[in-house]
């Protein structure tokens, strides 16, 4: 992006009149209703993404809660019975001599999704009046999120993993707690929130006015900048 | 990018608000919905906490220890704490729902640990997932209550009954185990629970359980024992120990039986007593006043002391009741005289008089005035000799007069009496006496000395008092015969007999033994003399033989004297054939042939035959030159048989080699005498060839 710090002569595509395909990435003339390559129903914005966007997070930060307080993993052993949550079962093995493995979990499953959530909603909130982060750095912060988002269900690969594989009758066995389930949704509809956020959405906030975008520009750059 | 499309009026739809809503929003209100509905039901569902209090916390862990109703679940522990004052635990359990209402005051709990005790194991499963509270209740829901205090151990008695819910009492001064198994049968049919002392310290009082399943065996009749420990005895069939099981051997135990048909069935809470032995609980059931007694009255003419209050009153041996009081008794009214009476009251046992059907005091007494027509009667009679303690006996009397069982409207029936058969032990002691004190010792001891004086003067006679003199006489005598030489000589010259005796015989043996040899050995020089004299001595050898066979004879042998005696036969024979004995005369006449043939010859004139001839006959007169110098040889072998004939006669005694060497010198013998037979057989057929030599 060697169009980075100089934001005052980026023109969107919506302001030169014009309108991408999000899925074939065709620049089509504003207004036009389907992309004549791939089908696709075009629009300049998309006017329902910040609902959708907080529709999600809310249901994600909702799972969120529980998956915290309930137990993860369910560990039957011969005499006993143990059962952790995410926080719990972290700061035990951090007390076991095992911070290494304390702070990959704490990180996956705390700092990741946690973070998930202030991005997004920062990010929503963003769009909406002028912020003090450059565009770029957002549209970054963005990239970077939908990016990571998936990695979050490593915790549930590993409880599912484990649980298939530590079934030993009554010797040992391994159940996925109830939280595993909501932290799987929560992780699901924090990356639902973040797919829903409409990115071209950054760059209209520079306008001052995304509602009402006006007309006088450049045609300059309007291919590179249509998102 | 040179033909840029006109920029575009981009128009905002107008839309209403309400269309501008994304139905996305949907799923986070269906979420919350959905939680919250979830938080409700939670909570709705959610059970009341109940306050257990406990002496001690006994390992119940917050959120862990279950409240466990029939094993299972219902319920967990929220929180451990202190009472007020520190003085018990108390334990806040989180019960179910459903079941919150049946916790009431029936309610009760107790903390369900691992246990070790002779019976077995219990609890196993708490050692390894930890304590948890059991909690027993009844199955109607009452008014729910929330405080409650814990029990220390297991309650025997469930709410809800499991079974049969009695009390068990020990006899006054007996003992009991409690907390220990009832057994009946060898099977657990229940149990007893903790004891406790009655206050007044004379009994010890315990709950105890029948299983549901085995409450038909007990009735108002059945009796408890202990059955703790063990008997150990030694008798004729050896040693002998005896327990139940190693559980009541260890921990004790009760066990029951019912003796006796009709019992009632039993409800909850009847005391039993627990006896010490079989034999004790056995007894008891009669002793016991579980039935009415019937009472009745008997009235004794004497008054004899001894009865007591309790005596026992048996029939046939069998004790049935007893005295419930003694009374003198003065009615004139009814006897007909003023003279003190004995007025006995008996309790009777219906019981134990064996009645089938109805035990009542109606039906004994139907019983008893049946038995008292067929002559029942009551009496007096030793209970103990040594105390002189009465009882009463109700006993058969067969020719006892008629009478019946009174019965007045308003008082006790009463049983007829017969004479009492009271051995008095100090009357027995005076009629000893007595006895002793009759008997005609004085004139014993008359005819005592009577006969002493007799028994003198006839020791006093004379001719008695020589007797013994005399006897004395006798056997000095017979002891100086005894005692002379000659009669203790005896042995010796016995013995001096006996040796001379065997000498003797020794001798005889030896001088037979001695003249027989001699005469073998002059037979054989004689044998030999005979043969060595030439033919001419075979007859005299023959007599020799014939000797020799005859002294063959003389032994006990026959056998061997018969062979001998026809040996002797067959060669006397043979050697008494005219031909043996014209043997010389043969010899001649063959000569005399010989010569009338030479003289034939020579008046025939063969010169040369007449040579040859005389050549053979010179050859003739060599052969039986040669003929005849072999018969010394053969008379000499005889001699030799005969030696040996002789030589195995006298070597008789022996033994079996005699047989064999006689055999063998028999058959030398005939061998010699064959040889004898043959040469007198060819001279027989053949005289000529003695001379011609062939």
């Amino acid at each position: 992006m060697e169009l980075a710090g100089k934001t005052e002569n980026i023109k969107s595509a919506r302001e030169l009149g014009l309108v991408a395909c999000t899925r074939c990435t065709k620049v089509w003339p504003a207004g036009t209703e389907t992309c004549g390559r791939c089908g696709k129903h075009l629009e300049s914005r998309d006017t329902t993404s910040l609902q959708r966007v907080w529709a999600y997070w809310i249901v994600g930060f909702l799972c969120y809660i529980p998956a915290n307080m309930y137990p993860m993993l369910q560990t039957r052993t011969l005499l006993t019975v143990q059962e952790d949550t995410i926080v719990g079962g972290a700061i035990e093995l951090f007390h076991y001599g095992s911070p290494g493995v304390a702070l990959i979990i704490l990180i996956a499953s705390v700092a990741i999704p946690v973070a998930k959530f202030l991005a997004i909603a920062f990010l929503a909130i963003s769009v909406l009046r002028v912020s003090s982060i450059s565009m770029h750095q957002r549209q970054l912060l963005y990239e970077v999120v939908e990016y990571i988002g998936r990695w979050s269900m490593i915790d549930i690969f590993v409880v599912a993993i484990m649980s298939s594989l530590v079934q030993l009758n009554t010797l040992a066995a391994i159940t996925p707690g109830r939280a595993s389930l909501f932290f799987a949704l929560s992780v699901i509809f924090t990356m639902l929130s973040a797919q829903a956020f409409d990115s071209r959405m950054i760059w209209d906030v520079q306008s001052g006015n995304p509602d009402a975008p006006d007309t006088s520009d450049s045609n300059a750059t309007s291919d590179r900048t249509a998102t | 990018m040179s033909d840029t499309p006109p920029p575009l009026q981009v128009e905002r739809q107008r839309k209403s608000r309400l269309s501008r809503v994304s139905i996305v929003w949907i799923i986070p209100v269906l979420a919350i919905v959905i939680a919250l509905a979830v938080a409700w039901q939670t909570y709705s569902e959610r059970g009341p906490v109940i306050e257990i209090r406990f002496e001690n916390g006994a390992g119940i862990a917050e959120r862990e220890t279950e409240l466990r109703y029939r094993d299972v679940a219902v319920g967990v522990v929220e929180e451990v704490r202190f009472s007020e004052d520190l003085a018990s635990v108390v334990a806040a359990v989180r019960v179910d729902k459903d079941v919150a209402a049946f916790i009431d005051v029936s309610a009760s709990f107790w903390i369900v640990r691992p246990e070790v005790t002779a019976r077995g194991i219990t609890g196993l499963d708490t050692v390894l997932s930890g304590v948890y509270i059991e909690g027993t209740w009844d199955s109607k829901p009452g008014t729910p209550q929330t405080s409650f205090d814990g029990l220390t151990d297991a309650p025997l008695f469930r709410p809800g009954g499991n079974g049969l819910e009695i009390v068990m009492r020990t006899t006054p001064d007996g003992t009991m185990t409690d907390d220990s198994p009832i057994t009946f049968r060898g099977i657990e049919v229940g149990r007893v629970g903790k004891a406790s002392i009655s206050p007044e310290g004379n009994y010890a009082v315990a709950e105890a359980l029948i299983y549901e399943q085995h409450t038909g065996l007990i009735s108002s009749r059945t009796r408890f024992w202990e059955t703790s420990g063990f008997t150990f005895s030694v008798g004729p069939q050896g040693a002998e120990i005896d327990f139940s099981s190693i559980a009541t051997l260890v921990s004790g135990g009760l066990t029951f039986d019912t003796f006796v048909s009709g019992g009632e069935p039993v409800d909850n809470g009847t005391v039993f007593e627990v006896y010490a032995t079989e034999e004790e609980a056995r007894n008891s059931l009669f002793q016991a006043a579980d039935v009415e007694t019937l009472e009745a009255r008997v009235v004794f003419d004497e008054n004899v002391s001894g009865l007591a209050v309790d005596a026992p009153v048996e029939i046939n041996g069998l004790k049935i009741g007893e005295v419930q009081s003694v009374l003198g008794v003065i009615d004139e009214e009814e006897f007909g005289d003023s003279r003190v009476r004995l007025s006995v009251v008996l309790a009777i046992q219906p019981a134990r008089l064996g009645l089938q059907d109805d035990v009542t005091p109606e039906t004994a007494r139907e019983f008893l005035a049946d038995r008292v027509a067929g002559g029942l009667r009551a009496r007096l009679t030793n209970a103990s000799i040594l105390t002189g303690g009465l009882k009463i006996d109700l006993v058969q009397v067969d020719d006892a007069e008629p009478q019946t069982l009174e019965t007045p409207e308003d008082a006790l029936p009463i049983i007829p009496t017969t004479e009492s058969d009271i051995v008095d032990a100090a009357a027995t002691v005076e009629g000893v006496v007595n006895r002793i004190n009759n008997l005609p010792i004085e004139e014993l001891l008359g005819s005592a000395i009577d006969f002493l004086d007799s028994a003198q003067a006839l020791v006093g006679n004379e001719d008695l008092q020589e007797t013994p003199g005399e006897v004395r006489a006798i056997l000095s005598e017979i002891r100086t015969i005894v005692a002379s030489e000659d009669v203790q000589n005896i042995p010796v010259a016995l013995n001096a007999s006996v040796t001379r005796l065997e000498s003797l015989l020794a001798e005889i043996e030896e001088t037979e033994l001695a003249s027989r040899l001699v005469n073998a050995v002059d037979a054989a020089a004689d044998a030999a003399e005979g043969v060595t004299t030439s033919v001419e001595g075979i007859p005299a050898l023959v007599e020799q033989i014939e000797a020799v066979a005859a002294k063959a004879e003389a032994l006990p042998v026959e056998d061997l004297a018969n062979q001998l005696t026809e040996l002797a036969a067959a060669a006397e024979g043979i050697l008494d054939t005219e031909a043996a004995r014209q043997l010389p005369a043969d010899l001649s006449a063959a000569l005399n042939e010989i010569n009338a043939t030479l003289t034939e010859l020579r008046e025939g004139g063969a010169v040369t035959n007449l040579n040859a001839t005389l050549g053979s006959a010179r050859r003739a007169a060599d052969a039986v030159a040669t003929s005849t110098e072999d018969l010394p040889a053969l008379v000499e072998r005889l001699g030799n048989v005969l030696n040996q004939a002789s030589v195995t006669i006298a070597g008789y005694n022996k033994g079996d080699t005699l047989s064999r060497e006689a055999q063998s010198a028999l058959r030398d013998i005939s061998q010699a005498a064959d040889a004898l037979t043959s040469l007198a057989r060819m001279l027989e057929r053949n005289p000529s060839a003695l001379i011609r030599g062939r």
